[in-house]
């Protein structure tokens, strides 16, 4: 006959559920239906989903010391490995060619951080520490592997929700912007067209540009020379074209491969007792109010602009500052089209949103450095 | 209190920072493109669209690009150039049906007139279905 021990260790799982694990396995079931039936960044949030889940299953030994995704958090997520690969796989796929064409636009990424440093506000009075401030701010960069390795240095006990709320919130872009920017402009305003003309931007121009970025916001600010410098590598791969095997698996196979990784290792720190705290909600929906007040003060930014010129700026595209590139962009020149189906303004969103990329990567180093961390 | 001072002292200086260096930014690239001397050309909208939809497909296939956005043709949601597409079609079949009797010889009813089924089967029928030559 089986004896009672046995028996004690048959149930050892059932015996150790507890109700914080089964709420983050449900959790996990929320995300895997977003990335599933609803295709909300399906790439990150299905391994986050299951890395959840693997990790609030009773005992679970993927999480113990030598533990698969332990293993995995220590490789790439301890020494902000993961985001840094994946930056480059961003910069072989991002185009600046919008911005190189209409190099003012930058300006518009600058006003698009402003959510950062408010929200680092909001959070410093709802009692967080400097530090955890400065990580949730960061969420306004909309811009994940910034989160990243932004909130990976300054807060890692706070990476699981701060990852998870920058995702999700960019995929929400097409939701939050539209009403942001119809409370801040009038339908003239919206109205505005903006004429087009094109500037042929030489290999040259398009090799130095990286180059340039590079030299200059590492020089100025060291905190950001591994985003920026990750981030131009792969778009000087790209413009130079001759690694073009490199570049291709930079965007695809690295890019994959890292992405599968890091969602498992973010998704492993989102374990119950960490997790279900009243600071994951608060860190939730300060992450919304990054998110708005950047659009806004981009929409407002422009509107300063529009009036310098003479009415030349539509103000709508300031909240395309905000990075995500470039579904922040498409959303501008869809609300555009809702008032003027023939106001073409992709092009012009596209400048101010590849400004946003940079722009928000140059936040990120400036927070890092501010905070007196990092490099 | 004292965070909030130091919360805004944070501010003032991350964002005049962030602008300083994206000005700077600004400036250098403007001299590089000023010793580029490329022309600027006038585009037309929709050769601009045309372009920067280019270059969102490839960013599309970025993590963190993912996102449930309905698809454009041309700047247009693809959807609307759906229904363009289908409500064109279907006035053709309107035009077509009402060019219809213009287009027939000879009027349903009359004895001249054939259903397409029974005028191939009189221009068989003037055929010989014996080989040639025989």
């Amino acid at each position: 006959m089986i004896d009672q021990e046995t028996i004690v260790l048959l149930l050892k799982g059932v015996n150790n559920v507890t109700w914080q694990s089964m709420f983050m396995i449900g959790v996990s079931f929320v995300l895997m239906y977003l990335a599933i039936a609803k295709d909300y960044e399906p790439l990150l949030l299905l391994p986050i989903a299951a890395g959840c889940m693997l990790a609030n299953l009773p005992l679970s030994p993927m999480i113990a010391e030598d533990g698969m995704l332990k293993v995995l958090y220590n490789m790439g997520i301890t020494n902000e490995m993961f985001p840094l690969l994946i930056f480059v796989g961003i910069g072989a796929l991002t185009d600046f060619g919008p911005l190189l064409e209409n190099p003012r636009l930058v300006l518009l990424g600058a006003a698009g951080q402003f959510g950062i440093f408010m929200t680092l506000i909001f959070a410093l009075l709802l009692g967080f520490t400097p530090n955890e401030s400065a990580s949730i701010g960061i969420i306004g960069a909309i811009d994940g592997p910034t989160s990243i390795y932004v909130s990976g240095i300054l807060a890692p006990h706070m990476l699981g929700p701060i990852t998870v709320a920058a995702y999700s919130y960019m995929s929400l872009v097409p939701i939050i912007l539209p009403p942001i920017i119809r409370l801040l402009t009038s339908k003239q305003e919206r109205m505005i067209r903006m004429p087009y003309s094109s500037r042929k931007i030489s290999r040259r121009t398009r090799i130095m540009f990286p180059i340039v970025v590079t030299v200059l916001v590492g020089t100025l600010v060291p905190f950001a020379t591994p985003l920026i410098g990750m981030l131009m590598l792969g778009n000087l791969m790209k413009e130079s074209g001759a690694v073009e095997r490199l570049t291709k698996a930079s965007a695809a196979e690295i890019a994959n491969t890292v992405t599968l990784f890091l969602g498992l290792a973010i998704g492993s720190t989102m374990v119950g007792s960490e997790f279900l705290k009243t600071s994951t909600l608060f860190i939730l929906v300060l992450g919304i109010v990054a998110f708005a007040v950047d659009a806004a003060a981009g929409v407002m930014f422009a509107k300063v602009l529009n009036w310098l010129s003479g009415g030349k700026v539509n103000p709508i595209i300031g909240a395309a500052g905000i990075s995500a590139f470039p579904m922040a962009a498409r959303v501008v020149q869809r609300v555009a089209q809702e008032d003027d189906f023939e106001n073409f303004l992709l092009m012009h969103a596209m400048g101010a949103n590849a400004a946003g990329q940079v722009a928000s990567v140059v936040a990120g180093g400036v927070l890092l450095a501010l905070m007196g961390a990092g490099g | 209190m004292e965070n909030l001072e130091w919360g805004l002292k944070m501010t003032v200086l991350g964002m005049g920072l962030v602008f300083s260096l994206l000005g700077l930014l600004w400036g250098l690239l403007t001299l590089v493109l000023v010793l580029d001397k490329e022309p600027s050309v006038p585009v037309s909208a929709k050769e601009a669209i045309a372009e920067a939809e280019r270059i969102a497909a490839v960013a599309d296939d970025a993590v963190g690009a993912q996102v449930p956005e309905p698809a454009t043709v041309n700047g247009m949601p693809a959807d609307l150039v759906a229904a363009i597409m289908v409500a064109t079609m279907k006035h053709k079949l309107t035009l077509r049906r009402q060019a219809a009797p213009f287009m027939r010889s000879y009027w349903p009813g009359s004895k001249m007139f054939a259903s397409r089924w029974v005028a191939t089967g009189r221009v068989r029928q003037n055929y010989s279905w014996q080989p040639r030559g025989k």
